[in-house]
């Protein structure tokens, strides 16, 4: 998996019933933006380390193209 | 099968010095009920929803008390590169619940459960069982197809009147 700070990371809810949760990427520690990333949870505002698996997702930030 | 490969949840992780309401907060927004206590990238401990209720409330620490106060440790580790057997044997060994997978390096990756094993041990028996339960409900006896009933031979009589 590779992040961006800013970009947007969903983990699906494993059982039924069990909402899916998001956190936003604030730093990158990995190389080339790999994990893990320093997070803060949308629920709470809780900042955390995370180690993406296969129930995670990115959902890139847009950005402007540069030229 | 690696134990790489049995990895369902994404990893979380914490401070030594973060104060455990923080780590009840992590656990509460994330789902998940153990964090890796990571320290200078390195994994020091391992910090569980029961440990926080046995080893903080039970004792009346306050909610600013460090985790690394509560964690266990060394952690129970494997690593991702290891056979997924293994994983069995190092859980009986540890008598843990949960097993933090790690790299080459030491570094954490994620963590193993016991639930994870179960779920991937009831898949594959559903997978097995799946034939034979096929042949119990509707023998055909090795036939592509079930014979088709000949009803005029149905309504012959058994025993000739």
């Amino acid at each position: 998996m590779e992040a961006k700070v800013g970009d947007r990371i969903v983990i699906k809810g494993h059982h039924i019933g069990e909402p899916d949760r998001d956190c936003e990427v604030l730093e990158v520690h990995g190389e080339s933006g790999g994990p893990p990333y320093l997070v803060r949870w949308g629920d709470s505002g809780h900042e955390s380390l995370f180690f993406p698996g296969p129930d995670a997702a990115v959902q890139q930030l847009h950005r402007p193209e540069t030229r | 099968m690696l134990v790489n490969d049995a990895l369902r949840r994404s990893g979380v992780g914490v401070a030594p010095d973060a104060a455990i309401f923080i780590a009840a907060g992590v656990m509460a927004a994330s789902g998940v009920g153990a964090l890796a206590v990571i320290d200078a990238g390195r994994l020091v401990g391992i910090v569980t929803d029961r440990d926080l209720v046995r080893r903080g409330l039970a004792r009346r620490m306050p909610e600013t008390a460090r985790v690394d106060s509560v964690m266990s440790t060394p952690p129970a580790t494997i690593p991702g590169t290891a056979d997924l057997d293994d994983a069995y044997i190092a859980f009986r060994a540890a008598g843990v619940r949960r097993l933090a997978v790690v790299n080459d390096q030491g570094q954490f990756l994620g963590m193993l459960t016991v639930d994870d094993l179960l779920v991937r041990l009831a898949a594959n028996l559903r997978d097995v069982t799946r034939p034979v339960a096929s042949e119990v409900q509707t023998p055909h006896h090795g036939m592509s197809s079930p014979p088709e009933f000949d009803t005029d031979e149905a309504r012959r009589p058994v025993v000739p009147l």
